[in-house]
């Protein structure tokens, strides 16, 4: 069949940040939904957020209340929400209770008693809450089957997109004639994960489009429910073409080491022990994007923004005005538990609202610390997402890592990562003539040639300062523990380090 | 405590209203029964039949700590009042406490809507049963905003 020749299915808005994207673009159109869940898992908000999105006076919604939670008692928690708009009530959507037609009668009364207010108000969303508790009573499979069956297919007739609220567990699936008849099934599960809880949706079904699959957290914040899709809201969207410009740190030494910078889209990792200056690296690379006119986002998870800013001003760069002039946002990720696809969705809501071309994530182990335990143990799975989206977008990512300084291995990253990032600084501490001195190397650059020599470096009140030239006196330098060439030993003066900077 | 003046103020208004409407009260035998029900049919449906019952209980509890005589009245297992009619003739001989009664059973029970759901979604429940003249304040006695 042809393009033009199949129905065309109406996609819904939602109403919930996130959803329309994991569900392929909408809700369809007359659908016939099952909410499932536990207890406090967010049913009833969602529901709320679609009628809400979704019902008008003209296409009101009928919201059905059985037993459980009472309507007054709904309206009172559920008006604390933002979405919840007090002036749709009752014109646009009608709250009607069918407790006494459960208790006291059968489902044939019950479905006649829906059948008679659809008919009467013409509802373009039905919603029964809860729907678990309206076949909770002893009746026969045939029974509940013919009042499914009959049910569904009169609100589909009648054109309204349905939502039976359900507390169901997961080994209900197979047995239940409700999850053979719905078109649209969705899963909300919150676990707890050590001292975290995880809030975690599932699309199990959706018939007519495509949805995202997987599991999805979600929050429920005073917004109500938002959804993190797995896909950062960046289905459909096209990878920017390869860009062959260069990014400067504003390094002279270290950009001509980069082969005049990192490729625009690239993943920078910078790597190096406590005190090596990876966040002064960072810092300097976000302020010279600013100086060029390309907005950033520093997401920080071990200092406050202020502290972050204060710390850069020691260097002499300003972080302060171009956060006010919105050329530079500051993100603080609230610790604990966070999952990545909320941390991303923080950093694309800020990437398109500055329009920034560089981020700095510092650092990934303050990062996987933020995290929710269940999410640490998906961390490079979701690293890798993220960067693939981030970096899809023309976004330039540096990160910085902290790796345990040893003198027999040289290793970039706890994380195994190494493979997700385009370009590599590794930061080091080296013995030298007595002194505890720092290098510097550029270990891969995927976008072109890089030097291959491994410089000194001080950090001074100007920030990274790169000295003298490559050392080419001694032998075993990434060890550590270098030999001098001609195996004389020190020849300098003690030097002072400035100390600036040396939070990393 | 007495019942919150803004809430009487309502009450009064509609029972006011009731009263004004022609003679549409009388099958029910007064401006407060027929207040009542208006409630009862619009709430029985939104709360359900038991979970108006059990607000209608409790606001007859609190109106009888004001109107003593109020102790005759009782809501029935449907939601319905009974013994509210002969209490407001006996009331109305007594010209001091004239609609004192009805005015203070509807306030409470207006008064715990307010409490549960607020005064937005409360108003927007009696606008399904009463003309949107009767929440203007220019009806009102004395000029409250209900």
């Amino acid at each position: 069949m042809s393009t033009q020749d199949k129905v065309k299915i109406n996609k819904l808005p939602t109403g919930v940040p996130g959803l329309d994207e994991i569900v392929g673009g909408g809700l369809p159109e007359f659908s016939f939904n099952i909410i499932a869940g536990a207890p406090g898992s967010g049913k009833t908000t969602l529901a709320h957020q679609f009628v809400f999105a979704n019902a008008t006076a003209e296409r009101p919604a009928l919201y059905f209340t059985v037993l459980g939670e009472s309507a007054i008692k709904m309206l009172r928690y559920q008006q604390q929400y933002t979405f919840f708009d007090p002036a749709k009530l009752p014109d646009a959507i009608r709250f009607i209770n069918l407790s006494q037609a459960v208790l006291e009668k059968d489902l044939g009364a019950v479905l006649e008693g829906i059948i008679k207010e659809v008919e009467k108000t013409n509802p373009a969303v039905v919603v029964v809450d809860s729907f678990r508790t309206m076949v909770r009573k002893p009746q026969s499979d045939m029974e509940l089957q013919s009042f499914i069956q009959r049910l569904a297919l009169f609100l589909a007739s009648w054109q309204a997109t349905t939502f039976l609220i359900g507390e169901y567990a997961e080994d209900e699936l197979r047995d239940n004639p409700i999850f053979t008849v719905a078109d649209g099934l969705f899963w909300l599960r919150q676990t707890p994960e050590r001292n975290s809880i995880v809030r975690k949706l599932q699309i199990i079904k959706l018939r007519g489009q495509d949805s995202v699959p997987g599991l999805h957290t979600f929050r429920i914040t005073d917004a109500g429910v938002q959804a993190f899709s797995r896909t950062f809201g960046l289905t459909g969207h096209l990878k920017d073409p390869p860009s062959h410009r260069r990014l400067c740190f504003g390094i002279p030494e270290l950009d001509k080491m980069l082969g005049g910078g990192v490729r625009e889209g690239d993943s920078v990792l910078v790597a190096g022990s406590s005190g090596t200056g990876k966040s002064v690296l960072a810092t300097q690379f976000i302020a010279e994007g600013i100086r060029n006119g390309e907005p950033g986002i520093v997401a920080v998870f071990e200092e406050r923004p202020q502290a972050y800013a204060e710390r850069a001003s020691t260097l002499g760069l300003d972080l302060e005005t171009p956060q006010k002039d919105g050329k530079l946002t500051i993100l603080y990720l609230r610790p604990l538990d966070l999952s990545v696809d909320e941390t991303m969705h923080s950093i694309l809501d800020a990437v398109q609202k500055i329009g920034a071309k560089r981020l700095v994530i510092d650092s990934l182990a303050g990062f996987e610390m933020a995290l929710s335990p269940g999410f640490r143990a998906d961390f490079r799975e979701s690293l890798y997402r993220m960067i693939f989206a981030l970096t899809g977008i023309g976004v330039t990512i540096l990160s910085t890592v902290e790796v345990d300084e040893s003198f027999t291995e040289f290793p970039f990253s706890t994380y195994s990562i190494s493979f997700l990032t385009d370009d590599i600084v590794r930061l080091r501490y080296v013995s030298i003539d007595g002194q505890l001195r720092k290098i510097m190397v550029v270990i891969k650059m995927r976008g072109g040639n890089h030097a291959k020599d491994i410089r000194e470096y001080e950090i001074t009140n100007k920030g990274v300062v790169i000295l003298g030239k490559r050392l080419t006196d001694y032998q075993g330098l990434i060890s550590g523990i270098p030999v001098h060439s001609d195996g004389s030993g020190s020849k300098e003066e003690p030097s002072m380090d400035t100390g600036i900077g040396q939070s990393t | 405590m007495k019942a919150a003046p803004e809430m009487r103020d309502l009450a009064h208004r509609l029972l006011t209203y009731e009263a004004g409407a022609g003679k549409s009260f009388e099958p029910m035998g007064s401006p407060t029964l027929c207040v009542y029900e208006k409630l009862r049919k619009s709430l029985c449906e939104f709360v359900g039949v038991a979970g108006f019952q059990s607000l209608a209980t409790r606001a007859l509890t609190l109106a009888r700590s004001e109107v003593v005589s109020l102790s005759a009245a009782r809501v029935t297992a449907d939601g319905s009042i009974q013994g509210l009619g002969e209490i407001e003739t006996q009331i109305d001989m007594d010209k001091d406490r004239a609609g004192d009664g009805g005015d203070i059973l509807i306030a409470r029970l207006l008064g715990l809507l307010r409490i549960f759901i607020g005064e937005a979604l409360t108003l927007s429940l009696l606008r399904s049963a009463w003309p949107g003249e009767v929440f203007d304040d220019r009806n009102s006695e004395n000029g409250r905003k209900a």
